[in-house]
């Protein structure tokens, strides 16, 4: 791929040359010698690709196809090259190349090589933008791959793109696991504020210079060419890795970043209420602690269920089974305030009522009175995309400390948005 | 005297028992038995196997002293909680506690302070219980159910109103007793078709099932029809049944003997056909308050039902038709309830009474277009008749109470509220049935003290009256009442607005009166109260809302002396602060007042009065405004004794 990148820079000089001067014999020697390099490259790709094939028979025909499909982008690389070389001998070529007629028109017909006539609807313009994309990749130094454009009439937006079809993007390990919510959408680079995004957007085009562009979110921007990009996960022999030999690819950088963490990252969250249950990623904690212990139904026996009939079922064959109630929890307060749930209802009850208070606290806090529901702006850190409330990072009291019968009420509504509202008392003052 | 003596230590105990069991039920005949000498006191401990006590503290003594007591009623216990459990049982190992052996039946109802951990103490050494009601225990949950379940041997349940166990703790307790006979789960909404397909597979041998106001459905009307042993089951206002669901009962539960499926509203009479079909050995069927019409498949399905004791089926659409067909084909009938059918008429109860010449129990409630003719046929064919209810039909004249007052000698129960035809005549006619022991006058405007004397000469077994709004009675029907009916226990007297304190007066000489209703009696004040309060010591409600001449010293007079009262309603009346704290606080055992529009109290004497009580309030109603007054921490307090606060 990275070749195929080169080759069309080259190309694009080739071009350029071709369109900014009369014919000359020697730039037409200079093309010449750079299409020799051209087959020379592909001749030794070959080779290589003959040399492995007999090492590993067994190779799978998806990586042969990926090959074929290299070398014939290749291949064509170098025959558009051929042909425009000789065009820019033809007068009527000449005066249709230099007026901006696009160059896969004409390359299509004769050819029948498959040059889609719909990437060629930008024409030139294109052409500079590719070049100013390779120049902007040098700049950032990112491990970006080339994009394809011969293959972007062939994108197929259903599960199964065939490989190739679509650019693909891997990110960096830290990249990744920086807390990040902003990303690239040519390079992948994350970013923490929108604003430092456009800063960097700048380094990928002057379109992205436009104050149009530094002041709105570059979904304008992307309208034009929508490119299909797919991520690759750093991890070497995990599936979703680009080298793998059934790559999987990852459809948006959230994916990357839940799949990365999920697999091959450390369970750091640990749920307060059953205290078993880790997870490397803030939402899939949230989403179990709204089902933790609901969900979880447990026997005498220590089988567990996920669906209570599940549960019952078990009940009904095993004799002397029966559904294990937790016992560390003050039942006999919140009963009295929520006799619906039967024994989930304190952690449901206590759930509830910080949620108000840290709300309420905050807003007098801000003397916003009934302000946004949205305690992220109060806070002056940055938090995981997953983090749906503010308060989720910091560690919540267990419950059995306010179990102190009369006083749990009033303690979590003094006492917990303390916690929370330190964050916003400081964003305040400083 | 010393030849009595003799004579007294000549009966055997045999012979004593057999006295007591004749007096049984009869709380004053009992005391005094037990204070003729000390056998006859040892032979009354002996005997008594129940106790209901209303304080705690002496339950260690009167366990000790009554050594056959099996069943413990702690129902009306004020501060029964987890610590006071612990006393009882815990600490003192001196304390004797081989009662908790001999227990067998307990009943825990609307114990609101006791949790887990307190009856895990308690049911821990209650080990051969065979009977548990703790319903009305609104902070119960799955982990009290879980305690439950560890006392193997029981029986019997009631769990009525215990809003926070769920299908957990019905599962705990079904797989933890599994001889369970009896199940009472009213009101449990929290339980759904997965904890009663569990119960029917686990309980094998329950007889009697409740299911009453849950939110069950036709699953579990599937699992229940599986139930071999099934004798009673209830479905009262089960709003999810339907017809589809009730179809499953139709081959199932072979030995059924009475159902309840009253005020299912989704439930016509096909539902109904379906659970009657083919049932010969059905006793009881109570499918009131439908408002349809039976349908002539129904009527064939009671065709089949020979052996049917009881029926009600209130509210539905009858014809003479159907009344004959009852009467053809359900010859054992001894309680009917037609309340509130229409199209009841003379003919169709004489063609009843003619089959149902049995009758013991017979509900006409607002059957309107019943006149004479209709109760002298009741009258001349069923003698057995124990309890009829009439109220409302208003085409009866003083005649109807000739026939019953001259044939029906048996009858206790008298309901006739709201019928205009009775009148002093009609009283004395009443006053043949000289059984009578409840006999309701509401809004019989017609009636004066002259009839009441007539009643009060001749009714002395009376135990209940009802004379709401009777504004011809004043204070010498209440002197004649109090001088006759000694035994009277509930007494109504609201809006009898001629009552002043020489009637309040006469009142006090009712010993045995636990219920008044006093409301309105604006006539009656201070002096008139404390005079009854004073005398009634057994008083344990209390209504006398809107009573605005009764002051403080009223109020002070009823917190010396009415320590048993357990309930009372306050509202709009003119305690004042001191009053109202006096009276929460000294009365020990109040546990449910209603204290709305007390214009003389203050905001901080609301706090004061529920300081004073909120060890021992299990239900209090108070004005929606006064609550911001009331300090956090005795709010806090009450809601942590289970109390349950009603805010108007």
């Amino acid at each position: 791929m990275k070749i195929l990148g080169q080759l069309d820079g080259q190309m694009n000089g080739i071009c350029n040359a071709i369109r900014n001067c009369e014919w000359d014999p020697k730039v037409m020697l200079t093309n010449l010698s750079i299409m020799e390099e051209k087959i020379h490259q592909l001749q030794d790709l070959v080779h290589l690709i003959v040399g492995r094939r007999t090492e590993a028979v067994k190779g799978s025909e998806e990586l042969a196809a990926q090959q074929q499909q290299l070398i014939n982008a290749d291949l064509t690389s170098i025959i558009v090259q051929l042909i425009s070389t000789a065009g820019s001998l033809l007068p009527s070529a000449k005066n249709t190349f230099s007026s901006g007629n696009p160059l896969g028109s004409q390359l299509g017909q004769p050819g029948g090589i498959g040059y889609p006539s719909g990437s060629s609807i930008t024409g030139n313009n294109n052409v500079n933008k590719v070049e100013d994309h390779s120049n902007q990749i040098d700049l950032i130094g990112n491990n970006v791959e080339e994009h394809d454009q011969k293959d972007e009439e062939e994108v197929d937006e259903g599960e199964h793109l065939p490989p190739g079809s679509y650019e693909i993007l891997q990110l960096e390990k830290e990249e990744i696991l920086a807390p990040h919510t902003h990303f690239c959408l040519i390079c992948g680079k994350g970013f923490k504020r929108d604003a430092n995004l456009r800063m960097h957007m700048r380094g990928h085009g002057d379109e992205y210079k436009t104050p149009a562009a530094l002041a709105k979110p570059h979904k304008e921007m992307c309208s034009e060419a929508p490119l299909i990009k797919r991520y690759s996960c750093p991890y070497i022999g995990c599936k979703r890795n680009k080298d793998h030999k059934k790559f999987q690819p990852l459809k948006t950088i959230l994916c990357v970043k839940n799949h990365y963490k999920r697999t091959h990252c450390d369970k750091s969250y640990t749920c307060s209420r059953c205290n078993t249950k880790k997870f490397s990623v803030i939402a899939d904690l949230k989403t179990h602690e709204k089902h933790c212990g609901r969900d979880k139904w447990l026997c005498s026996c220590g089988t567990t269920f996920s669906r209570k009939d599940k549960l019952f079922g078990h009940i009904t064959l095993f004799q002397g089974h029966t559904p294990a109630i937790p016992l560390d929890e003050n039942k006999g307060m919140v009963d009295l305030s929520d006799h619906g749930e039967g024994n989930e209802a304190p952690s449901k009850v206590a759930q509830t009522d910080f949620d108000f208070s840290s709300n309420d606290f905050q807003n007098i806090l801000d003397g916003k009175g009934i302000a946004n529901d949205d305690t992220r702006i109060f806070s002056p850190l940055d938090f995981d995309t997953g983090s749906l409330g503010g308060f989720s990072d910091f560690p919540r009291p267990p419950f059995e400390d306010s179990a102190s019968s009369l006083s749990f009420l009033i303690s979590d509504a003094c006492n917990y948005p303390r916690e929370t509202g330190r964050s916003s008392i400081s964003n305040n003052l400083g | 005297m010393k030849s009595s003596s003799c004579l007294v230590s000549l009966l055997t105990d045999d012979l004593l028992v057999n006295i007591l069991d004749k007096l049984s039920g009869d709380d004053s005949a009992t005391k005094s038995f037990r204070s003729v000498c000390k056998a006859f006191h040892q032979a009354e401990s002996a005997h008594r196997t129940s106790l209901k006590v209303l304080r705690l503290e002496f339950l260690p003594t009167l366990l000790n002293n009554y050594t056959s007591v099996d069943t413990l009623d702690l129902s009306d216990c004020p501060r029964l909680d987890d610590g006071s459990i612990a006393a009882l049982l815990g600490g003192d190992t001196s304390i004797d506690l081989s009662w908790t052996r001999r227990l067998r039946r307990l009943v825990l109802s609307r114990c609101v302070g006791l949790r887990w951990a307190g009856l895990e103490l308690l049911l821990g050494s209650c080990t051969r219980l065979e009977s548990l009601d703790f319903s009305s225990c609104g902070g119960f949950g799955d982990r009290e159910a879980a305690v439950v379940s560890c006392v193997v041997g029981l029986k019997e349940i009631e769990m009525d109103r215990c809003f926070g166990v769920s299908d957990f703790g019905l599962a705990k307790i079904v797989v933890g007793c599994e001889r369970l006979e009896k199940l009472s789960l009213r009101w449990c909404d929290e339980i759904s078709d997965l904890g009663i397909d569990l119960l029917s597979k686990k309980c094998v041998f329950l007889k009697h099932l409740d299911i009453s106001y849950t939110k069950i459905g036709g699953e579990s009307i599937r699992s229940i029809s599986t139930m071999q042993r099934l004798e009673v089951l209830a479905m009262v206002g089960c709003g999810l049944l339907d017809d589809v669901g009730l179809h499953h009962l139709q081959d199932g539960c072979p030995s059924l003997q009475v159902i309840d499926i009253s005020r299912c509203n989704n439930v016509t009479s096909l539902g109904l056909t379906s659970v009657i079909r083919g049932r010969n050995n059905l006793l009881q069927l109570r499918a009131g308050h439908y408002y349809f019409e039976l349908s002539t498949i129904v009527l064939n399905c009671f065709m089949g039902l020979n052996n049917l004791q009881t029926i009600r089926i209130d509210g539905a659409q009858v014809s003479e038709h159907v009344l004959q067909i009852i009467a053809g084909s359900c010859k054992s009938l001894v309680d009917i309830g037609f309340s509130k059918c229409k199209g009841v008429t003379d003919f169709g109860i004489l063609q009843l009474v003619l089959g149902c010449f049995r009758l013991k129990i017979l509900d006409l409630t607002c059957c309107d277009k019943l006149t004479d003719l209709a109760i002298s046929a009741i009258a001349e064919s069923c003698r057995n008749l124990l309890c009829l209810k009439i109220e409302s039909c208003n085409m009866l004249t003083e005649k109807s109470f000739g026939y019953l007052g001259s044939c029906c000698f048996l009858l206790e129960e008298l309901d006739v509220t709201d019928c205009s035809g009775v009148n002093d005549e009609g009283l004395r006619h009443i006053s043949n049935c000289s059984n009578l022991k409840s006999l309701k006058l509401g809004h019989c405007i017609n009636i004066s003290d002259k009839g009441l004397s007539n009643i009060a000469s001749k009714c002395s077994n009376m135990i209940e009256l009802d004379l709401y709004r009777c504004k011809g009675v004043g204070d010498e029907g209440l002197a004649a009442l109090a001088m006759g009916c000694k035994k009277l226990k509930k007494l109504n007297l609201s809006y009898c607005i001629q009552i002043t304190d020489e009637g309040m007066q006469c009142i006090g000489y009712l010993k045995e009166l636990s219920e008044l209703d006093m409301r309105n009696l604006s006539k009656v004040t201070s002096a008139g109260f404390s005079y009854f309060a004073s005398g009634c010591m057994k008083l344990a409600e209390l209504d006398m809302k809107n009573c605005d001449n009764i002051t403080d010293s009223g109020f002070l007079a009823l917190s010396c002396h009415s320590k048993n009262l357990i309930q009372i309603n306050l509202s709009y009346c003119r305690i004042s602060d001191v009053g109202l704290y006096k009276l929460m606080g000294n009365l020990t055992c109040l546990q449910d007042a209603k204290l709305l529009n007390l214009t003389n109290v203050t905001m901080n004497g609301f706090d004061l009065a529920l300081r004073a009580s909120c060890f021992r309030l299990k239900k209090v109603k108070m004005l929606a405004l006064v609550r911001s007054y009331i300090s956090m921490e005795t709010l806090n307090f009450l809601q942590a004794r289970g109390c349950k606060i009603k805010w108007d």
